[in-house]
């Protein structure tokens, strides 16, 4: 399937040329550090809560660690958000970079762990028991993923082969 | 404050090992990645905690919550590390940076900030008489140490669009902001 005419076209979009021509520092900046700032909470609080399922900080009764998590999925929305927007802005130089689907995968993963991890830990406490290995794997796994994504994201910046179409 | 900058650059030499280690092919962007987990664990940790202050989950002990914050430093001892490796490799690109000044001093007013903390709040926090709500000064410390660690974030992340160039005439700001 060949994308370059989606491409052409999605650079071509009023939307993407502010995103990366606008030399406010509200445009391609502000987005780059608010997916910064999305990730912190993010991924942090997800560490967090791997953290507590590992055995850090017991005295946090497992399933009151829910509480924290409108401020991981606040961060996350944030991400998909501002993660769009810097796609807009450089479509080619994420689509044609395997690298950018590897980050996907593994955010997706993370999430996909996060979601199980969140039905096991927020449950009954009388299951919580008999669940606590799994638990653990899930954390270990959670923490691998986000490591993974997160250098993923970064080494975009390193190995894409087209910046835009028209280079 | 100029002279200090000049004299800074030089002395950290760039074509140090470590800086030759920095400049192959995989160092920069690894250590990127570190400094990245490192600011996730610092502020997942720390954020965790002052939201705790500012009253969510406040059916969970505070000093509980505290148990945490030796995985927070341990964040930011990884991120002291390796940003140590990025000024140490490319001085000149931060102590010119008036985005990385920033940082600095939003960094120091998040660490005098938790240090009020512990010096005004502690006793109250956890002592044996320590209440399910935080005191107001905690609250407000929390709300600081929040604001601080989105701000060195936000600094931090600006750096690279705020580098630089060579002076072209007499500076006349603070700090130096050019190249010499």
């Amino acid at each position: 399937m060949n994308i370059d005419p989606f491409l052409v076209w999605l650079e071509s979009t009023a939307l993407s040329q502010w995103v990366v021509g606008s030399p406010s520092m509200f445009a391609f900046p502000g987005i780059l550090a608010l997916h910064a700032i999305g990730m912190a909470f993010a991924v942090g609080t997800s560490v967090a809560l791997d953290l507590r399922i590992l055995g850090v900080a017991r005295g946090i009764p497992l399933a009151e660690m829910r509480r924290f998590m409108p401020i991981l999925w606040t961060g996350f929305w944030l991400n998909a958000v501002s993660g769009i927007l810097l796609l807009i802005g450089y479509p080619t130089k994420a689509l044609t970079n395997p690298v950018f689907y590897l980050k996907l995968v593994l955010i997706a993963t993370a999430m996909v762990l996060l979601v199980r991890t969140g039905r096991r830990a927020f449950g009954e406490a009388a299951e919580l028991d008999a669940s606590m290995s799994r638990l653990r794997r899930l954390a270990i796994a959670s923490l691998v993923c986000w490591a993974g994504a997160i250098t993923a994201g970064r080494l975009l910046a390193y190995t894409y082969t087209r910046l835009t179409m028209s280079h | 404050m100029h002279a200090f900058q000049v004299w800074l650059v030089a002395a950290i030499n760039a074509h140090t090992p470590v800086a030759d280690l920095m400049r192959t092919a995989w160092a920069w962007p690894i250590v990127e990645s570190l400094h990245f987990l490192g600011l996730c664990l610092l502020v997942g940790v720390i954020g965790t905690f002052d939201l705790r202050l500012l009253g969510l989950a406040r059916r969970v002990p505070i000093a509980a919550v505290h148990r945490l914050i030796p995985w927070g430093l341990l964040g930011f001892a990884i991120n002291i590390a390796t940003g140590a490796l990025f000024v140490l490799t490319e001085p000149d690109q931060y102590i010119y940076n008036s985005s990385f000044h920033l940082k600095l001093l939003f960094i120091t007013i998040a660490g005098l900030n938790a240090g009020t903390f512990y010096l005004t709040s502690y006793r109250r926090v956890f002592g044996p008489t320590a209440l399910l709500d935080a005191p107001a000064r905690a609250r407000v410390i929390a709300a600081i140490s929040l604001c601080a660690w989105i701000a060195v974030i936000i600094c931090g992340r600006l750096i690279t669009f705020y580098r630089p160039g060579p002076c072209f005439e007499e500076a006349t700001s603070l700090l130096l902001i050019c190249a010499p």
